[in-house]
This record gives C-alpha cells, sequence and structure tokens, in this order.
C-alpha cells in the first residue's frame, strides 16, 4: 500500500511538468524577421517603415499646427484643453505635455530607421539589387534622413538637435543650430554623390507612395530624387545663410545654384504656373490600421482673423480661408475668437482627412529662391520668380523693389499665402527676420510671449539627467 | 477548496479507517454554552495522534482512544476550542464551547492545502467573515472590504455604477509590473483584469480612435457574489503570499464561498430596496445679474456687453445648478438572494445561491445590473475520496455613461463647468433637447448625451473549480492525503459604444463623419490544476506536516474591438455600416508552472509553530521560458506558556519570505508595423526589449505579536514590516533622440515599511445585548532606493497629466508615491501674469501616500436591534485636482474668488491644484431590528426560523478638506503609480437600503 502511495504521490508530482511552458507572442513580429542580409522585400518594408515614421512625424499638432499658432495663423480653441491657447498663445509651451513635448521622438525614431536601412544596404542581397539601385536608394533615404533633421530644428531652432551616430545606444549632445545646418548640408550633399553616382536614370528598387509620384514628378527615378535633395540643399543653404549669429559665406549663392538645379534650371521668372504642385507630398488615410489622417483635418482649428485681414484684394489664395460651418460656428474661449478657418480644417470629413501636403513643391522651391536672390540683392531675379507666383493669384506684378526691407515685406506676403498650413515655413522665416517680437508683431493675448520654438521635452531632459549643455562649433 | 478537512489540527478526519489499535472508545457531546443548543460538525481530535471526527446533527460524537488518559480538543467554526482531558476509563464528556465573537479561532491559510488556527498563525493574515463583508449591501467585494484591513488602502475610481477600484496591500511594490493582488476564489487564481471599454471613442481623452486606459472601465473583480462569500483572507505580503510564488509581491485575497453542511436545508431569503443620492456637487458659478455676466463674457469669451445682456435677460432661468438637475436618476434600486444550504449523513452537501441587483448611476440611463448563480456541491465516497465541485455564473450589465478626462466636450461635470448657468441643458417639454449655447463648450449637451449615448458593458462570467481529496494511507501516527484541484475562470466581456449621428458633440466633434460605433468582445480565461501531497506525522511532542506539490497556470486573453465612424443611420448599431473602421486586436497566453514544498512542525504542545517552504516557478512571461526562480519562506510562532491571569495569550511571531512579480512584456523588440497607403513598412520598436526579463523579487520581514486579554474579550494585534523589491521591471525611458523610447529591464529597488494594529474588544457583553468594536491603523512608507546604473529619474509611465497639475516621479531617495509639480517661478510675475515654461521650478510638493489609515467598525446588539457603524479615517496623501482647472480657466467655479487666485497661482508658476485628499468617511451605517419569534411564526406560518429588518446606508457621510467631488479618486483607473488624478470624474453616490432577510 504504502509502495503504491509512494510511486503515485512521485508521478502526481512529475507527471503536469510535461508541457514545455514556451510560448510565442502572435501580436507582433520580433526584430529577428530582418535579421540577414537584405532581401528585396526588406528594402521595400524598411523604405516604407522610414517614410512611414516620417509621416508619423508630420501628421502632428506640433508639426502642422503648433508653428502656425506661433506664426500667428492658426488658432486651435479647444474648451476642454486650453493649454491649446494658454501655451501657445497666452504662455510658453509646456515641456512636459503635449504643447511643448510633440514633434520631438518620432523624427529621431524617422532618422534611426533611415540610419539602420542606410546601413544594412551594403550587405544586401546582391541577387535583390543592383549597384545603382542601391545607390539610389542609399541617396534617396539619405535625403530623406536630412528632411528629418530639418524638421526637427524648424522646430527646436536655436534649442539643440542631437545628432546621433550609428551606434544606437550612443547618448548624442545636443548640437547648436549652425552645427546642425551644417550637418544637414553634408548629409544632402553626401546623398547627392550617391545619387551622381547611380546615374541619372537608376531606379528605386521598390514601389514609393502615390505622394511621391503622382504630384508632377516620379521620385522613384534618379534624376529626380536629384531635384529634391537640390531643393532641400538650397532651402538649408539659404538659412544657413540667414543665421544672425553665424552666417555661412556663399550660402545664398550656393542656394540659388541649388534651387536653380532643382527646377530643372529654369531662369528667373520661367517656372510655369501649372507646375507649381509639382513635388514630393505626404498622403493621409483615414480609418483602417493604417488610420493617419492630415492633423488639420479638424474641427477646432481656426484662423487667426488678422490672416484674413492682411489679404490684398484679388488674391485667390483667399478661398484657403473660409467661414466656419460645423457648429458652433464662432470658435471661442481662451480669449479668442474666430468664424474662419483653413479649408482644410473646416469639418474633420473623409476628403480633408486624406489632403496630402507637400514634403517641397516647386512653388515652394521659386519662393524660395527669390528670397535667395533678395539677399544676394539680385533683386530683379528676386522679383521675376515673386511675380511668376504673384501674377498667378490674380494679384498685379511687383516693381522690382530697392532695398532688402521691400523685397522681404514683398516675399513674405507670397509665402504666406502660398504655404498657408503647409508647414513651419512662416514660422522659420519670421523668426528668421526676428519679427517675432512685441512692438513688431501684434500681441494676441495679454500674457503673448511670442513664442519662436518648442522646448526639449521633459522627457529626453528627465534621461539626459537634465543635463542639456549644447555642442557648438 | 478542502483546506478545511486537512487542518493541521483538525486532523484526517477522511481517513476515519483509524486502527482499533487502542483500547476504548470515548463518545459524547458538544453543545453552546450559551443555550446549550448541540453543534453539530464540531472537530474531536485526540491530541498526540491522528484519529478524530465530526459531531452529528445532535451534537454527538464516538472517537476511538488510547486506554490512558487523553486529551481531546474540540473545534468548530464561530466558536472557542477547548482541549479537555478524559481520564482512563472514562467514557463519556460533554463539552460546551464558548462563542469565538473575535474570531480567534478561523483557519488562515498556510499553504495550497494547509491552513493553521489563527491562533498559532506566524503572518498578520486579515480575515474578513461574510457578516462583516455584506453587513451593509456593498455593489463589489473590494468595496465591501473598505476600512477592514489594516495595511490595504481600497480606492474606489469614481462614483459611477458597478465599481471599479483599486486594493493596495502594504504600499506600492511595483512601479511599472502588475500591481493587483492576487485573487484566488476557492483555489482558482481569478482573473482581475480590465478591458477597455471604448469611452475614449467619444470622450477623445486620449484622442484617437480607439480604446484607452481613460476610458473608466471596471476591473472584473467587482463580478464577484459578495453574498456567496464564506468568508476573505488577506495575505498582505511576501511572507505568507510566497507560497503564489511570483505572482504573490502584491498580496493575495483568497476568498472561500460557502459550502452546505450537514443537517436540515436552511433557506435564506433577503431583499433589499434604496436609492441612491448625489453626495457631492462641485458647486458653479451662478450669474446673479446681467452686468456681472456681461463683465465675465466680455473677459472670458470676447462677447460684446449688448449681446451678453441680451442673453442674460432671454435666460428663463439664470442659475441653473447642473450637477443637481442631471445627477438625479432616483429609481429604485434592488437586490434579491436567495440560498439553500444544507447536507446528508451519507455525504452530500450543497450551497446554493442567487442574486439579482439593480443598481442605478446617478446619471439619467445608468445602470448596473448582476445576477449570479451559485451551486457548491460536496460528496464524500466511500472513507477514502471526497470531491467538492463549486460553480458560479455570473451576469452583469453595466452602463456607466460618460464620465473622466475628456477632450470632446462631453463629460458632465466638465461640460457643466464651461457652462455659464444661464442656459438650459434639460431635456425640452416636446422631447428634444436644447442646443448648449455656451459658446465655449457649445452645443454639446450632457442630457442629450445621457439620452443618446449608450456605453453598455455585457459581461458573462463562469468560474468552477474541483477539488477531489484521497486519504492514500492513514494509521494512528501518519496520514498522507493527495489533493488535486483543478479550476477555470472565464469571462467573455462584450463593450459597446453608440453614439449616433444626431448627437450634437459628435456632430461637432466628426462633422461629416458623424455617427460614432465602438465594439469590443474580450475573452479572458484562467485555468489551474494544482495537486498537492500532504504528510502528517504526529508524535507526542512533535507534529510534522509536510506537503509538496505542482501548480499548473494558464492565462488567455483575446480582445477584438472595432471602431465605427460616419454611421449615418441612428438605430443601427453594427460597425459594418461605418463609413471609416479602426480595428485593433491583443492577443496573449501564458504558462505558468511552479513546485513547492513545505515543512510545518508543531512542537511544545501546540505553542510553537515552524514552517519552511519553498517555491520554484517558471513563466512563459520570463526572458528564459523554462528557468525556474525560487522563492522561499520561513516562519515561527510561539504562544508563551505562562502569563498573568488576566491574559489569555500571547504569541509572538516572526515570518519572512519571497515572492515575485512576473513581467507582463519585455522578452523581444518587436518590429512595429507601419502603414504607408497600405503596403506596410517596418521598423524597429522604439522599445528595446530585454531577453533576460524576469520578475521582481520582493523580500519581506514582518515580526509581530498577539494578545488575547480579559477573558478573550480583548484582542490586539500589532505588525511591523519591511518589505524590500529587487530587480525591479521597468520601462525605463532612453534618451528620445537616440531613436527610442524606452528600453525594459530589471533593476533598482524599492523598500516599504509600515506597522498595522487591531484592537478587537468586546466591550459589553451581558443577556443580548453586545458592544463588539474593532479599529484598525495602519501606516507604511515606501521609497525608491536606486535605480539601474545609467537610468536617470523618469515619469512612470502609467497615465499623467503635466508637471503644471502634479506627476508621479520616480527618484532614488524619493517616496515611490512622491508628486512632482511646479513650485514656483525662477523670476517675480505680476499678479495674473505667467511664468514662462523656462522659468518654472520643479518641486516636490506632496506625497500621495496616506499618513495612516484607520477604521473604526462597531456593532451593538440590544435585544432584537442591531446598530453597527464603520468610519474609514485616511489622514493625509495628496491628490492632484484638475477639475478645478476646469471651471478655473473660464471662472465658472462657485467661490470665483478662491477659483482666481488658485488660478493666478498656476500661472505664476505655483502649486495650485495638489491638494490634501485626506478623509474621514462613513462607510457603513446599520440598524437592524430581528422580529421577535412569535411574529415570525405567525407571519410566516411557522415556517420561517428568523425574520430581520434593516435599514441600511453606505457612504452617507465624508468630512474633507478636499476641494472636489471626492478624495477618492483616480481617472485613469487601476494603475500602480499615480493614481491621484482629479478629472471630471463621476460624482459620489450616497446609499440608502432597506432590507429583508428571512430564514426558513
Amino acid at each position: 500500500m504504502r509502495k503504491i502511495s509512494l510511486a503515485l504521490s512521485a508521478s502526481f508530482l512529475l507527471a503536469a511538468g510535461c508541457d514545455s511552458g514556451i510560448v510565442t507572442n502572435e501580436n507582433s513580429p520580433t526584430v529577428d524577421a530582418l535579421a540577414g542580409n537584405l532581401t528585396g522585400a526588406g528594402i521595400q518594408t524598411l523604405s516604407l517603415g522610414v517614410l512611414a515614421q516620417d509621416r508619423a512625424l508630420i501628421a502632428s499638432f506640433a508639426y502642422l499646427i503648433e508653428p502656425e499658432i506661433f506664426a500667428r495663423d492658426a488658432y486651435r480653441i479647444d474648451s476642454n484643453e486650453p493649454r491649446y491657447v494658454n501655451e501657445t498663445l497666452n504662455g510658453t509651451p509646456d515641456y512636459g505635455s503635449f504643447s511643448g513635448s510633440g514633434g520631438f521622438a518620432a523624427g529621431y525614431t524617422a532618422i534611426r530607421s533611415a540610419t539602420t536601412l542606410i546601413n544594412a544596404l551594403p550587405g544586401a542581397d546582391p541577387g535583390a539589387i543592383t549597384e545603382p539601385q542601391r545607390l539610389a536608394t542609399t541617396g534617396f533615404i539619405k535625403t530623406i534622413k536630412a528632411l528629418d533633421y530639418y524638421r526637427l530644428l524648424e522646430l527646436r531652432d536655436t534649442i539643440g538637435v542631437a545628432i546621433q551616430t550609428a551606434d544606437p545606444n550612443f547618448v548624442a549632445p545636443l548640437s547648436c543650430k549652425a552645427n546642425v545646418l551644417d550637418y544637414i548640408a553634408s548629409l544632402l550633399d553626401s546623398a547627392n554623390t550617391n545619387l551622381t553616382t547611380a546615374g541619372a536614370s537608376a531606379k528605386l528598387p521598390f514601389t514609393l507612395p502615390t505622394g511621391f509620384t503622382a504630384y508632377g514628378r516620379n521620385y522613384g527615378v534618379d534624376s529626380n530624387i536629384v531635384k529634391l535633395n537640390r531643393g532641400l540643399k538650397g532651402k538649408v543653404d539659404l538659412y544657413r545663410g540667414l543665421q544672425h549669429t553665424n552666417p555661412t559665406a556663399g550660402a545664398f549663392t550656393a542656394a540659388v545654384a541649388e534651387l536653380t538645379q532643382a527646377l530643372g534650371g529654369a531662369a528667373p521668372g520661367a517656372v510655369a504656373a501649372s507646375t507649381f504642385g509639382n513635388g514630393a507630398y505626404v498622403t493621409f488615410i483615414s480609418g483602417g490600421t493604417e488610420n493617419t489622417p492630415n492633423p488639420l483635418s479638424d474641427s477646432k482649428i481656426g484662423v487667426n482673423p488678422k490672416a484674413q485681414a492682411a489679404l490684398q484684394a484679388g488674391d485667390t489664395r483667399s478661398s484657403k480661408i473660409i467661414n466656419r460651418v460645423s457648429a458652433p460656428v464662432t470658435l471661442g474661449g481662451s480669449g479668442l475668437s474666430t468664424t474662419l478657418t483653413y479649408v482644410g480644417s473646416n469639418t474633420a470629413n473623409a476628403a480633408n482627412q486624406v489632403r496630402p501636403n507637400a514634403i517641397l513643391r516647386d512653388e515652394e522651391i521659386v519662393l524660395l529662391r527669390a528670397q535667395a536672390y533678395f539677399e544676394l540683392g539680385q533683386f530683379a531675379n528676386g522679383a521675376a520668380d515673386l511675380n511668376s507666383v504673384r501674377t498667378t493669384y490674380g494679384l498685379a506684378a511687383i516693381a522690382v523693389p530697392t532695398t532688402l526691407a521691400a523685397a522681404r515685406t514683398a516675399l513674405l506676403y507670397e509665402k504666406r499665402y502660398s504655404l498657408f498650413f503647409e508647414g513651419p515655413q512662416r514660422l522659420v522665416d519670421l523668426r528668421a527676420y526676428g519679427l517675432l517680437k512685441a512692438g513688431i508683431t501684434p500681441a494676441e493675448l495679454p500674457n503673448d510671449p511670442f513664442n519662436t520654438a518648442l522646448p526639449i521635452p521633459k522627457f529626453e531632459a528627465d534621461a539626459r539627467g537634465n543635463v542639456l549643455t549644447l555642442s557648438c562649433k | 477548496m478542502k483546506i478545511r478537512t486537512l487542518l493541521f489540527s483538525t486532523i484526517a478526519l477522511l481517513s476515519a479507517t483509524v486502527a482499533e489499535a487502542q483500547g476504548r472508545r470515548i463518545t459524547g457531546k458538544v453543545t453552546a454554552e450559551e443555550g446549550g443548543a448541540p453543534l453539530s460538525a464540531a472537530s474531536v481530535t485526540v491530541v498526540g495522534t491522528t484519529t478524530g471526527t465530526y459531531t452529528g446533527e445532535d451534537g454527538r460524537f464516538s472517537v476511538a482512544a488510547p486506554a490512558a488518559t487523553v486529551t481531546l480538543r474540540v473545534r468548530r467554526l464561530g466558536y472557542a476550542q477547548k482541549a479537555v482531558t478524559v481520564l482512563a476509563g472514562q467514557s463519556d464528556v460533554t463539552v460546551s464551547l464558548v462563542r469565538d465573537v473575535l474570531q480567534l479561532e478561523t483557519q488562515v491559510v498556510t499553504g495550497t492545502a494547509t491552513a493553521v488556527s489563527s491562533q498559532n498563525a506566524a503572518n498578520a493574515v486579515a480575515v474578513v467573515s461574510a457578516e462583516q463583508l455584506t453587513r451593509v449591501a456593498a455593489p463589489t467585494i473590494d468595496v465591501a472590504l473598505q476600512g477592514k484591513v489594516a495595511g490595504a488602502i481600497i480606492t474606489t475610481n469614481s462614483g459611477a455604477p458597478g465599481g471599479g477600484s483599486q486594493v493596495q496591500l502594504r504600499g506600492v511594490s511595483t512601479i511599472l509590473g502588475s500591481f493587483s493582488p492576487l485573487y484566488v476564489v476557492d483555489g482558482v487564481i481569478v482573473n482581475n483584469s480590465t478591458i477597455n471599454g471604448g469611452l475614449n471613442v467619444v470622450s477623445g481623452a486620449s484622442r484617437g480612435n480607439y480604446s484607452s486606459s481613460q476610458d473608466q472601465s471596471v476591473n472584473r473583480i467587482a463580478d464577484l457574489n459578495p453574498n456567496d462569500i464564506e468568508n476573505i483572507q488577506i495575505l498582505k505580503g511576501p511572507s505568507a503570499s510566497s507560497i503564489y510564488g511570483s505572482k504573490g509581491t502584491n498580496g493575495v485575497i483568497i476568498i472561500t464561498t460557502k459550502q452546505g453542511r450537514a443537517g436540515a436545508t436552511t433557506v435564506d431569503f433577503t431583499q433589499r430596496v434604496g436609492r441612491s443620492t448625489l453626495a457631492n456637487k462641485i458647486g458653479e458659478r451662478c450669474f446673479q445679474s446681467a452686468a456681472e455676466y456681461a463683465a465675465w463674457a466680455a473677459a472670458n469669451i470676447g462677447q460684446s456687453a449688448a449681446a451678453a445682456t441680451a442673453d442674460y435677460n432671454n435666460a428663463a432661468v439664470k442659475c441653473h445648478d447642473y450637477e443637481e438637475e442631471y445627477y438625479n436618476n432616483d429609481g429604485i434600486a434592488y437586490e434579491t438572494i436567495g440560498s439553500l444550504r444544507g447536507g446528508s449523513q451519507s455525504g452530500s452537501s450543497f450551497f446554493v445561491s442567487g442574486l439579482a441587483k439593480h443598481d442605478n448611476g446617478l446619471a439619467p440611463s445608468d445602470f448596473y445590473n448582476k445576477q449570479s448563480l451559485r451551486a457548491n456541491v460536496g460528496q464524500t465516497l466511500g472513507s477514502r475520496f471526497t470531491l467538492n465541485a463549486n460553480t458560479e455564473i455570473l451576469h452583469t450589465l453595466t452602463q456607466r455613461g460618460i464620465s473622466g478626462n475628456d477632450n470632446y466636450g462631453v463629460s458632465p461635470i466638465g461640460v457643466f463647468l464651461f457652462t455659464p448657468s444661464i442656459f438650459p441643458l434639460a431635456r425640452n417639454a416636446d422631447g428634444t433637447f436644447p442646443q448648449n449655447g455656451s459658446v465655449i463648450n457649445g452645443p454639446s449637451n450632457p442630457f442629450q448625451n445621457a439620452d443618446q449615448v449608450k456605453t453598455p458593458n455585457n459581461t458573462y462570467r463562469f468560474i468552477g473549480s474541483a477539488t477531489g481529496n484521497l486519504s492514500l494511507f492513514s494509521t494512528e501516527q501518519q496520514t498522507l492525503d493527495a489533493t488535486l484541484t483543478g479550476g477555470v475562470d472565464t469571462y467573455k466581456s462584450n463593450d459597446k459604444v453608440v453614439s449616433p449621428a444626431t448627437n450634437y458633440a459628435d456632430l461637432a466633434v466628426n462633422g461629416a463623419l458623424a455617427g460614432t460605433l465602438f465594439n469590443s468582445d474580450g475573452n479572458v480565461t484562467n485555468a489551474n490544476l494544482n495537486g498537492s501531497l500532504v504528510h502528517r506525522y504526529v508524535l507526542p511532542v512533535i507534529t510534522a506536516q509536510t506537503s509538496a506539490g505542482f501548480r499548473q497556470e494558464r492565462r488567455e486573453v483575446s480582445i477584438t474591438q472595432l471602431t465605427g465612424r460616419g454611421v449615418i443611420f441612428p438605430s443601427v448599431t453594427n460597425v459594418s455600416n461605418a463609413a471609416q473602421t479602426f480595428p485593433n486586436q491583443t492577443l496573449g497566453l501564458n504558462k505558468d508552472f511552479g513546485y513547492f514544498a513545505q515543512e510545518e512542525l508543531f512542537a511544545l504542545n501546540e505553542r510553537l509553530l515552524l514552517t519552511a517552504g519553498i517555491n520554484a516557478e517558471r513563466s512563459s512571461n520570463n526572458g528564459d521560458q523554462q528557468k525556474f526562480f525560487t522563492y522561499p519562506k520561513f516562519s515561527a510562532s510561539y504562544r508563551v506558556g505562562i502569563l498573568p491571569s488576566m491574559i489569555n495569550d500571547l504569541k509572538l511571531r516572526a515570518a519572512y519570505g519571497k515572492a515575485g512579480n512576473q513581467p507582463t512584456a519585455g522578452r523581444t523588440t518587436f518590429l512595429t508595423t507601419l502603414l504607408y497607403e497600405g503596403a506596410t513598412g517596418t521598423r524597429a520598436s522604439t522599445v528595446k526589449g530585454a531577453d533576460d526579463i524576469h520578475p521582481e523579487l520582493a523580500t519581506e520581514t514582518e515580526g509581530g505579536f498577539d494578545l488575547t486579554m480579559f477573558a478573550s474579550r480583548v484582542r490586539f494585534s500589532a505588525t511591523a514590516y519591511k518589505k524590500k523589491i529587487t530587480d525591479l521591471l521597468l520601462t525605463a525611458p532612453i534618451v528620445s533622440s537616440t531613436g527610442f523610447t524606452t528600453q525594459y529591464l530589471n533593476g533598482g529597488q524599492i523598500t516599504n515599511h509600515g506597522q498595522e494594529l487591531e484592537l478587537d474588544v468586546t466591550a459589553y457583553q451581558r443577556g443580548t445585548t453586545s458592544w463588539i468594536s474593532t479599529t484598525t491603523f495602519a501606516r507604511q512608507r515606501g521609497f525608491v532606493d536606486e535605480l539601474p546604473e545609467g537610468i536617470n529619474p523618469f515619469i512612470p509611465a502609467s497615465g499623467s497629466f503635466s508637471s503644471r497639475y502634479g506627476n508621479a516621479w520616480i527618484a532614488p531617495g524619493m517616496s515611490t508615491t512622491i508628486i512632482q509639480a511646479t513650485v514656483g517661478c525662477k523670476v517675480d510675475v505680476a499678479p495674473g501674469a505667467a511664468c514662462s515654461s523656462a522659468n518654472r521650478i520643479i518641486g516636490f510638493p506632496a506625497d500621495a501616500n496616506p499618513d495612516f489609515q484607520a477604521g473604526f467598525n462597531n456593532l451593538v446588539t440590544v435585544g432584537a436591534f442591531r446598530f453597527s457603524g464603520l468610519l474609514d479615517w485616511r489622514k493625509g496623501g495628496a491628490a492632484v485636482n484638475l477639475t478645478n482647472n476646469y471651471c478655473d480657466s473660464y471662472n465658472l467655479c462657485a467661490d470665483t474668488l478662491a477659483s482666481q487666485t488658485r488660478y493666478n497661482l498656476y500661472r505664476a508658476g505655483g502649486t495650485a491644484y495638489v491638494e490634501n485628499a485626506g478623509f474621514v468617511k462613513l462607510r457603513e451605517l446599520t440598524v437592524g431590528y430581528q422580529l421577535p419569534t412569535g411574529v415570525t411564526r405567525s407571519l410566516f406560518s411557522g415556517r420561517a426560523q428568523s425574520v430581520r429588518l434593516e435599514l441600511s446606508g453606505r457612504n452617507l457621510k465624508t468630512w474633507t478638506k478636499y476641494t472636489g467631488l471626492d478624495p477618492e479618486v483616480s481617472n485613469f483607473g487601476n494603475q500602480a503609480i499615480g493614481r491621484f488624478q482629479d478629472v471630471t470624474p463621476y460624482p459620489p453616490a450616497r446609499t440608502f437600503l432597506f432590507s429583508l432577510a428571512t430564514t426558513f
């Protein structure tokens, strides 16, 4: 009896351990799925990952809306969240909440994913990708990486941007604006070298989203990637020249050359209005698992009445500003009020949710070139480009300006309405020209601090032990 | 659970085939000292042997015993044990037992299949009886425990019907691991998960199109029916909960349901009716004149004086009290409970119960319905085998409406604080609803939302277990028993949110895509299998009990959620009609397996108890899924032998144990899928995994004493403990400019210290008059001792708002519950002006942890009348009152001066919203009357044994300095840290109930 009991007992204790207990996660793939040499499919998904992460950065309040609030073209009035006003036009953005912490981590993640892909490309399966394709892909992804650094700089300006290294564990110091601009410029040039070596007819070995193919230009072809690359480089060089503390010599000249290359060599004033929309775009999708609507399709967004008031008579770009139709017709609260909204914001409907947003299109490049010409003192060339835009929108051409101040004023008007709600361009310009100041720009609210940039977010500051020293050249 | 049959001192009664080698048979009778009634089911054991028996229906027993003088130990639930000497040659004995008013005799759990009398227990295990639990009807069991357990901080998340609360035992034991105590019902580990119910799709609290942790959802322990519970034992920390290994860090709540017992079948029937009323209001500003309104409108909404004056003059009612108008659901609540309990001498027993309950929320259309059906049956087969099967089927249907944080202008308190008092909101005579005329929050109208927006949660749950117990052998000195328990807890929970396109708020937010639907189907299953062997070896000087076994658990989760926007037909609730849909699915499977072994030694005439045990467990949640982690425990208790006469018993006790907390995620670094125009893109997740992730380890040392004095009328228990948690599970922030945001890792350390006191006093007892008082007191402090190298202090990833209001903060040397917030400005700011972000000084103005918590529970019986009251006192502890920020920002708080002073302080960088959230609450109050037997007989033609009438109330009064609705609040529901966020919550209710309880 006892023996039987003991045998029973022993088997009882051991029997239940038969199941191995190993479980695999069914919810997501792990990084192991991409181990080994890159395949064609790997290049496709990783490239789209980079582009999608770039889109994640711009599909945010911090990138598409907050800079337009700082630039006094937009309001976001939401009684449930007074911080949209109190931490933009009536106070400073809080580094611990959405008003000051956005537009940050998503950009660095995009840059990291670009770096990962760029570093993996040399080891790609030779059967999956030809050498010109590899170079074109490298050049394209480097250009997108530079774009993301530029976006981070647009939002943080002189507050600092960290320049990542290949080591994902290395905590890079925050760099000064001049260093970051130089770095972006070198990255774009390096990409340009890759693209040039690849040859103008090289094609990307993966399918791009339609925002890169359907707007007058197919960026799947090397020669067009070069145009995007040079357009961005021209933009970066323009602002390298406009730095107050440390302007880069020769930057405007370089910018004119690069922007001209981006415009296919077109002479001042010679870019046809019909091609103004040509360029690279971010496209949006609403619903489903993708669900990334354009953040401008937001019923709480209004247009600052001053933006409508400043329109010149006859300017057909006035169609971008419309009366609100969704209730309440008056968007009010926190001391602000407007009945106006952006055409893409009026109601959160399907059309506005999928409205594409330009990354860089020819109209902006023409205006950037006009700006560079003006800064070089080439007023006639600048006016030619400027008027090619102006006359497109029902306005009379301006006379060639005689002073830089007059030229800048004319230029800022065109850029404001041509690029209305397309990104932080106006904030960047107002900042570059020192116009976001009391006494120059009217205060919107009693405690208007004239914010010009977002702070380093609290999660970043905390993780750095609150040491935020800038590394400068 | 068959614990009672295996009790250390209750003897292996199943092994009735005791060798008849002894010299004689002792027969006798066990009676109650008061009244002399025979006591059935009392255990009678021969000290120093394994021999024993139970008394029958007539209180009589018969037991074999050696011929020499022996001692019999007699025990019965509800009575104090007694040892009687039976001389050689004596064959008949009568034993009378005294009522165990202070529950000194309760059996407390020491292992999977072992228990000891609380008189010997080496841990401060809290035991709450059925009577204490249901003295005043509670909607859920955690609410029923409030104020009754020293060392448990139990906080309801809001006043919404249907529960939702947090139980925290002995402080914060984890930063990002799971934080709920483990709940075990009749040996089955039951699930206390929360499925987010999708309120976010209409509230936008976390924005987007998916459910969120701000959905004000219920943690599912709320499903259990408090009326079926025999008792609840609470293992507060690892020194006791070590037996639950890597699930024991947060303590264990062991629930035992009622079982049948031999004897005539009793039928209990209770009917309750009652209602709930609004217990507290925020109070909104009342505009007294057109001039006052015009001045306000000019300053806050930019309205012209003429237009504002016209609005004011046109208003029929100038001073709406929206909270009063809205939280005014005065429907009748009811609860019907019936049960049958009985058993036969042939070894069958049964307990069958049913419940139907309906509670109203305070807001129109909100309710909580619950039905349950339980059948617990037991059968003894032959002399060696018993089988018990416990099953419960539960159904709840809850509509909690809208509350808490929101960004879409739908949360009622938020809307009211944004609506000047002149705008009508209640339903018009023609059945329509006015659009809210407030430009701040219009047109959203909570009255319309309550009518149109449905938020039902429909849950079916089954909890069942079966325990088989086999006596493998039994001799005079030894027994060996095998126990196998298998159980399952499975629930299916459906959440819906239906917001029609005609809804003003939905239309304002979603425009052309108005009309919102959300549908969530959750299936959650826990399955257990436990096996154990218990060997008892009884020697004259020592009794050794050795137990060993295994425990296996499997947890499966599958949640499928779908949101639809643009559903234009108001009556349609099928998401496939939506113009846009947003799917989301979560799947999970976990497997745990563990071995345990334990040795308990009783010596010195049951005065000394020494215990050593070890658990070894593996879990698929760990990085190394096959590695076993071990959790030892040691404990000792000693009842002092020689005592002054006034002292009945003094027990010294010490316990040491380790327990773990499994990782819930983090084994691997995932790829994140990012779709772009429907094509799949990927990148590495921004969250780095750790392939060596493993359980947190909590090590607790506990010591104390229990003193029983004055003829067992006073019991005082004191306990101190130190709990150290190492290898913390962290999702520590990474410098996000590296491209990663978080990493999973183990490291760092927390230490909690605390003291718990309990004083039970029978202050008066004479005849049918008595006064029994229980006082509990507990205080605890927890500190972060260190963080892993390279990890800087951080805000935990649990939900919080900005440091402008107050957030949690994890830093070495600081309290785990510290609140980080702005405390001033580096530069002087003019009154009303703002301190810029860069100049704000971040400090630590308060701690969310209370200074102490105390409960005062009194029960006075005078003849047929019974009075009881429970006061719950939480001293100190802060909360962050963001609700005040709502009305401050538009100057619509009732007290405009205080409000604007506070708002200016906030703007100037001061600490404006961190408040002392201490309170004293009158949790329970009852007046009961037992009908005289004669009346009972005549009313029920002799069938009823007793009829009791009761009037009771819950949360009748709160004394607090807190300016919000309720100092107990948690916008994010259950989270380990940062529970203190108050954002336009559901207001607290005061509940009155009338009960009629009958026993047949």
